[in-house]
């Protein structure tokens, strides 16, 4: 029962992929942001990706508020969310050993998606807002997932300009390069910590919004999200920027192509068995990031 | 003080020995699973609270063992004891096969590959259909024996918590400790931290395969969402984090008092489970990291190896 | 306390907690107690929740027109979270510690098949009305009992429908769990005894959210028929997808979550066409779905029952019927009562074979239509007629 795979059918996947791909990117960088600067593996990160699609359902649920718009709601709502985990519970392990913060945050995702299953039971739910696609050719590009990619890549550019080029980004950068130099130079580490924990924040529910129109909303679906951030990492190169971009398109392609050529039964396990020979093979990931 | 633990020991061994005379299946039921934990709980320990390497995946090896005994009583027809030995045995090789490429990493990146391990396990359970049974499961033939297994169960506990003692007043057990503390400097010191990572995973993986196995007789039936849970995992941390990781009596006592809070607390705050593993998670991280016993340890002055 | 008093406590602690799970003789009573586990929480808590409520109808009615045997009849249930394990050890306190006079089935086919081992070896008879799948009920037992059309006939209605309209080729995709897998299965096999070809057989993962890959594949292979076995947010995204794909079939129908209004509220337009399969609807013409209707709206009110309700009223029901004719609750005479009834109730035809297995129920298959669930097959329990074929996406 074997289906013959043509050209253009590896094309429509491969467009699948990159568009899913860019997403992966924008919510890894979040991570990557919190890694490069604190050296913080964040666990919760899926659990914050949940909580910024809730904002969006909830939002057009009772308002009827513009999902894409609604960026502009969940982003900075779930930046104050970080910085308040930063400030009350993942300050304090930040200098103690790298296995304190991952079960910190471990524990915070638990207590999360539990929380989040409380407020807002295990229903699923999902925001019907564009459904479709734009025919080209033989290929049909979904308008959902067209969107999802260009925000997520203007937002992903949006933050490099912002590293680059501002002073704070470059603060960032120098307190993930060396956080005693940057003290020494004046900068106030403490309050880079809670801003790049509240921008990882923020990223991983800009994911999370974008993603409400087009899977199933309930307590539990950061968790994949979080695997593959961290995945996305590794391929890219821990504290490795514009690698997370790379990684995450990597992935999101990496996927389809598996389920085209196998079956979609193994998606989960490609991407592991990505991971481990990447760890493998290079671990500095494909960017030369620092381990 | 030492004396009359072991005297204390004994007359609870003896009083665990006995009670399946005159309890009930349920009652039988609930100790096994008692044990079940407290061997998880202290195989995790084993791993991630003496050397460092957190294993959050570490349901897979459970799930692992219950699918390789189970394969080995229904297409081989072994018996249960050795088929379950058997599941420890292939578990074992799983954490080789893992533990070679990735205990080469940095702790936190271990951390990482870990985090899907368990769900990567459920599909490929999954996917071979053939021999697991797939989404359908797989079903032993019927067997009454949960009074047997309470006792191979309980064996395994005792085994662990005892293989536990004996590396911690060990040698191995301070290499492992030391990796723990300063890799880098252990290293420098010529202990090959590769080789002994290595050898605690693969004893930290031995047992829950035993005790999946021995799990999987008891229920009769098992499929990939079952045995390869994330919950799983989480409640090992809970117990062994919060009995004291690092320790040999910590995970018993997490164990014990986890279990009991759950049996009987739990049962009623049934939507709240969650939340309170994760507060207890976040409690033991950032007020007293070395868990309950480390605490006692501490006030009371107790011995290093307790 | 001194320290060293503190530390003699501590294993007679531990001693105490060990010794305080045995538990005490359940008191002897007079009321029928009938117990169970149902998934209150976890993956399954709504069908759980819906099946329970079927049980209490059940109850509520058998004690309003005077008990059981002429005793009351009581309740026991426990949470089993959805899970196999804890739902096997949950039946053996109720066989055990409660001393129950009775079990009914627990939620879903997966826990029932774990929690059957426990009722054959105490020997109990268990009605389980929401287990569906065949393989628990070849395995030699004698003591359970299946009320609602096995998984692998549930897209029966699908492809009669499609053979009757000359439909030559069908693609089959489904969950890779136990129940999708069944159904996808009997699909295979219904079509090619219909001689229909199946030119694409594939399971996805649980929790695939992307189906690009899996609908490219099928469109490829251009069926006139798409049969998926599926649960809802996967069905949800199968059929959003296939309109961003562009993919076309003839047909499309669903096993469960097509037949939820859940899926119309989250689809809206892109639902109509679709199929769905259903173990009952409201609108069935059986006996007593009136006072049965009536009694839930009371006892829930503004809910509307599901099939996993009726099926759990219906169990219940069944299971009293054949204590009534038995005379008592002694699990052998009661079945031999279940093995030989033939009854039609509020859910359907009843009627197993020597292995506790389902013949007559049917499955019936109903089609969105401007908003509303039409059934349309089989043709004698139909209130309208199937929308044939399903247009093209772009001409909707």
């Amino acid at each position: 029962m074997g289906v013959l795979i043509t050209p253009s059918m590896i094309g429509q996947v491969v467009i699948s992929g990159l568009l899913a791909g860019s997403l992966y990117a924008m919510v890894a960088l979040g991570l990557g942001l919190i890694f490069g600067v604190m050296r913080v593996l964040n666990v919760a990160h899926g659990p914050l990706l949940m909580m910024g699609a809730y904002t969006t359902f909830w939002l057009f649920q009772w308002i009827g508020f513009n999902p894409y718009l609604s960026l502009l709601v969940s982003m900075p709502l779930l930046f104050l969310v970080g910085v308040a985990l930063q400030r009350f519970l993942v300050r304090r392990v930040v200098d103690a050993p790298e296995l304190s913060s991952l079960l910190l945050t471990f524990g915070v995702s638990i207590a999360l998606v539990n929380l989040a299953q409380l407020a807002f039971t295990s229903d699923l739910r999902a925001v019907e807002y564009l459904t479709g696609s734009f025919v080209v050719g033989p290929f049909a590009l979904s308008k959902p997932r067209l969107a999802t990619c260009g925000f997520a890549i203007a937002i992903t550019l949006g933050a490099f300009v912002f590293l680059r080029s501002t002073r704070l980004g470059k603060a960032i950068r120098a307190v993930s390069q060396s956080r005693e130099v940057a003290q020494v130079c004046g900068i106030d580490v403490q309050r880079i910590h809670l801003i790049t924990f509240g921008l990882g924040s923020a990223l991983a529910a800009a994911g999370g919004s974008l993603v409400a129109v087009m899977v199933a909303i309930q307590p539990e679906m950061g968790q994949v999200y979080t695997f593959k951030s961290f995945l996305v990492i590794v391929l890219g190169g821990a504290g490795n920027y514009p690698g997370a971009l790379l990684g995450g398109l990597l992935l999101g392609l990496v996927e389809q192509l598996a389920s085209l050529f196998l079956t979609s039964q193994v998606n989960e396990a490609v991407a592991y068995v990505l991971l481990v020979v990447v760890l493998l093979i290079r671990p500095t990931g494909l960017l030369k990031g620092r381990v | 003080m030492k004396r009359w633990f072991p005297a204390a020991l004994l007359v609870l061994a003896v009083g665990l020995a006995l009670y399946p005379l005159q309890a009930t299946g349920y009652g039988v039921r609930v100790m096994l699973q008692l044990f079940m934990w407290i061997a998880l709980a202290q195989s995790w320990n084993l791993i991630s609270g003496l050397t460092g390497y957190v294993s959050f995946g570490h349901v897979v090896f459970f799930g692992t063992g219950a699918y390789a005994s189970s394969i080995l009583i229904v297409t081989l027809g072994w018996a249960w004891p050795l088929a379950c030995l058997g599941g420890g045995v292939v578990a074992a090789v799983l954490a080789f096969l893992i533990g070679w490429p990735c205990l080469r990493l940095k702790g936190p990146y271990f951390a990482i590959a870990t985090l899907g391990l368990n769900e990567v396990m459920r599909v490929v359970a999954s996917y071979y259909e053939g021999l697991t049974g797939g989404g359908n499961g797989l079903s032993l033939p019927t067997l009454h024996a949960s009074v047997e297994i309470y006792y191979a169960m309980g064996l395994v506990a005792a085994a662990v918590t005892a293989v536990t003692y004996v590396i911690v007043t060990s040698r191995f057990g301070l290499r492992l400790m030391t990796i723990r503390e300063d890799e880098v400097a252990a290293e420098a010191m010529g202990i090959d931290t590769l080789r002994y990572k290595l050898y605690a995973f693969l004893l930290s993986a031995a047992a829950p395969g035993i005790v999946g196995g021995l799990s999987a007789r008891d229920q009769g039936y098992i499929e990939p969402l079952s045995v390869f849970p994330l919950i799983m995992t989480i409640t090992m941390i809970v117990m062994a984090l919060f009995g004291g990781k690092g320790t040999i009596w910590g995970p018993v006592l997490g164990a014990a008092l986890l279990f009991a809070f759950q049996e009987v607390v739990w049962a009623r705050f049934i939507y709240l489970h969650q939340l309170l593993f994760g507060a207890i998670i976040v409690g033991v991280v950032l007020l007293m990291p070395r868990g309950i016993l480390g605490v006692l340890q501490q006030k009371y002055n107790l011995p290093r190896t307790i | 306390m001194t320290m060293t008093s503190w530390k003699r406590l501590a294993p007679v602690a531990l001693a105490g907690v060990v010794f305080a799970s045995v538990p005490l003789p359940a008191a002897a009573q007079t009321p029928i107690k009938i117990g169970a586990s149902m998934s209150v929480t976890g993956t399954y808590a709504k069908p759980g929740t819906y099946q329970k409520q079927g049980y209490d109808v059940c109850i509520d009615e058998l004690n309003a027109k005077g008990g059981l045997l002429g005793r009351k009849v009581e309740l026991v249930i426990y949470d089993d979270q959805s899970t196999p394990a804890t739902a096997v050890r949950l039946y053996e306190k109720l066989i055990t510690e409660d001393k129950v006079d009775a079990v009914m089935g627990p939620y879903s086919s997966a826990v029932s098949e774990a929690v059957a081992n426990v009722t054959e070896k105490y020997k109990k008879v268990m009605v389980a009305p929401l287990a569906a799948t065949t393989s628990i009920f070849k395995k030699g037992r004698k003591y359970i009992f299946m009320v609602i059309t096995p998984a692998e006939n549930y897209l029966d209605g699908l492809i009669d429908m499609a053979a009757k309209r000359g439909l030559k080729t069908v693609a089959i995709i489904n969950e890779d769990t136990l129940f999708p897998k069944a159904s996808a299965s009997g699909t295979a096999e219904a079509a090619k005894k219909k001689g229909m070809q199946v030119v694409l057989q594939e399971a996805y993962p649980k929790g695939n959210t992307d189906f690009s890959a899996l609908l490219v594949k099928i469109k490829a292979a251009n069926p006139d028929v798409i049969a998926a076995g599926t649960y809802f947010d996967d069905a949800v995204a199968i059929t959003r997808q296939m309109k961003e794909l562009n993919v076309n079939p003839k047909m499309f129908g669903l096993t469960v979550g097509g037949d939820l209004p859940e899926f119309y509220d989250l689809l809206k337009q892109n639902a109509e066409y679709v199929y769905g399969s259903t173990q009952w609807d409201e609108s069935l013409p059986y006996p007593g779905q009136k006072e049965f209707l009536a009694a839930y709206k009371a006892k829930f009110k503004g809910q509307e029952p599901s099939y996993h309700t009726a099926a759990g009223y219906a169990g219940c029901l069944i299971y009293a019927e054949a204590v009534k004719k038995a005379g008592t609750l002694d699990a052998d005479k009661v079945r031999d009562q279940l093995l030989k009834m033939e009854i039609r109730t509020a859910f359907g035809d009843y009627k197993i074979e020597p292995d506790g297995f389902q013949i007559a129920h049917k499955m019936v298959m109903l089609q969105w239509q401007d908003g509303k669930r039409i059934v349309v097959w089989p043709d004698d329990l139909s209130n309208g007629k199937p929308r044939y074929p399903t247009p093209e996406w772009s001409k909707r």
